[in-house]
């Protein structure tokens, strides 16, 4: 079980990006918690569907309330990591948790670097 | 010797026109008034169809000429034996001069086939055909000038329209049109390698996949202008292709009806009770759902009967 969890996690830090392009180039995920964060949008998109389903069981006044609490105990039982609840919307070059605007998927930092340097398009500094 | 022998086919040409009788004897007449040095399949073709027709015209007339053709016998097997028996019975069935006009025709024929053979080994380009058509063209310094300033600089309005609109394509080609004149088989057509591509592989190996990889990967030179940089990204899917194509990637081949009228997909159910009542309302949802193909929207549904089966023995205790 820890085997596999880590042989794919290192197959996860080893993608290559495709290479020919002229600004840098990542080959691993920037730390662990980005990785973590990962794995949980992939499970959380394969169980997307099972979830949809027995939630509709669960909030619903018309179905027997036994039925109800069997698909709350359904639902509790699938993996942890496949709820969307826990994936947080981190930077995507410096794994920032905070201060992210979602448009760009950039912490603010890395936001002012780049628009600062004229390599976002369309952003220019506010004066009014 | 060839022109005399020629000079003497066209006479006697002209004079077995005169003498026809029948319509296979005048398509053969009419080939060999036609044979020219210049060799086109279709009249090969021709050739080989009248001499068919000979052969059987032959077979009724079947003269005493049955043992002419002994001359030259190499000569007369590379000639197609059918061709030489249509020549002879030609010459059978006209009225003068039977030995010459035969021997006349066997020579045509021979030279016929020698500049096939000639062709078929050194192809159909013929330089003088190509050199001949070719011509010189002499500009006037006023044109010149004219030309180098408009390749130097684009010259443009203020509203980005060209100064000097493009007229001159029209004009270099004056003195001669693009449709006439004689082909010069330069280009041949490619037919027979689409059989040869379906023979060679199966499967490509790994070693193959990796090899083609690689050779991408070279090939793959950085774009060297605007251009080829908005058809890299178009081929890798960054860019959409123009104009807008709105239902690029959705291949939903249903029609509206099987999206909106769920209900027959509802027969696993019970008539009443409150699974159908929840059933009903999933399918109401289901049918203003614009996002799902119906694939899904089937498959949705049977989940549900899946585990309402599953829930069946449950259920009944309630």
């Amino acid at each position: 079980m820890a085997a596999a969890a880590l042989s794919w996690a290192l197959r996860a830090a080893r993608q290559v990006l495709p290479s020919p392009c002229p600004g840098q180039v990542r080959s691993y995920y920037v730390d662990w918690r980005m990785l973590r964060d990962v794995k949980r949008r992939k499970l959380a998109y394969e169980y997307a569907d099972e979830r949809l389903r027995i939630n509709a069981i669960r909030k619903n006044s018309i179905l027997p309330k036994e039925l109800q609490e069997v698909a709350d105990k359904e639902i509790a039982a699938l993996p942890r990591d496949s709820c969307p609840v826990r994936i947080r919307n981190r930077c995507v070059l410096t794994s920032r948790p905070r201060g992210v605007r979602r448009r760009w998927r950039l912490s603010r930092i890395v936001f002012r670097h780049f628009a600062d340097h004229a390599q976002m398009s369309g952003v220019q500094r506010a004066m009014w | 010797k060839s022109t005399a022998s020629k000079d003497s086919t066209t006479e006697g040409a002209s004079k077995r026109q005169e003498g026809t009788a029948g319509t296979p004897k005048q398509k053969l007449l009419e080939i060999i008034g036609n044979m020219k040095v210049e060799v086109s399949y279709r009249k090969k073709l021709q050739e080989l169809k009248a001499s068919e027709s000979k052969k059987q015209a032959m077979n009724r007339l079947e003269g005493p000429n049955g043992e002419g053709p002994q001359r030259t016998t190499e000569d007369l097997q590379r000639l197609n034996p059918e061709l030489v028996k249509a020549a002879s019975a030609v010459a059978s069935s006209l009225p003068l001069n039977k030995k010459q006009t035969e021997s006349e025709l066997l020579a045509q024929l021979r030279r016929h086939e020698e500049t096939t053979d000639k062709q078929r080994r050194v192809g159909t380009v013929n330089i003088r055909n190509v050199i001949s058509e070719m011509t010189v063209k002499r500009q006037s310094p006023a044109q010149r000038g004219v030309r180098i300033s408009r390749r130097i600089s684009l010259e443009f309005d203020e509203d980005g329209q060209r100064l000097r609109p493009e007229r001159f394509s029209s004009q270099s080609f004056d003195s001669r049109s693009l449709k006439e004149g004689k082909r010069l088989n330069i280009f041949t057509k490619a037919s027979t390698e689409p059989e040869r591509a379906l023979e060679t592989v199966s499967s490509p190996t790994i070693w193959d996949l990796e090899f083609a990889k690689e050779i991408a990967a070279l090939t793959a030179q950085p774009p060297r202008n605007g251009f080829e940089e908005m058809i890299q990204w178009t081929k890798e899917g960054i860019l959409w292709e123009f104009p807008i194509d709105n239902e690029v990637g959705m291949d939903d081949d249903a029609e509206f009806h099987e999206h909106i009228f769920l209900e027959k997909h509802l027969e696993g159910f019970p008539k009443e009770g409150p699974i159908r009542h929840f059933m009903e309302l999933v399918i109401c949802g289901l049918s203003k759902n614009p996002y799902l193909s119906v694939k899904q929207k089937i498959e949705h549904i049977e989940w549900f009967e899946k585990y309402f089966e599953e829930k069946k023995e449950f259920l009944q205790e309630i």
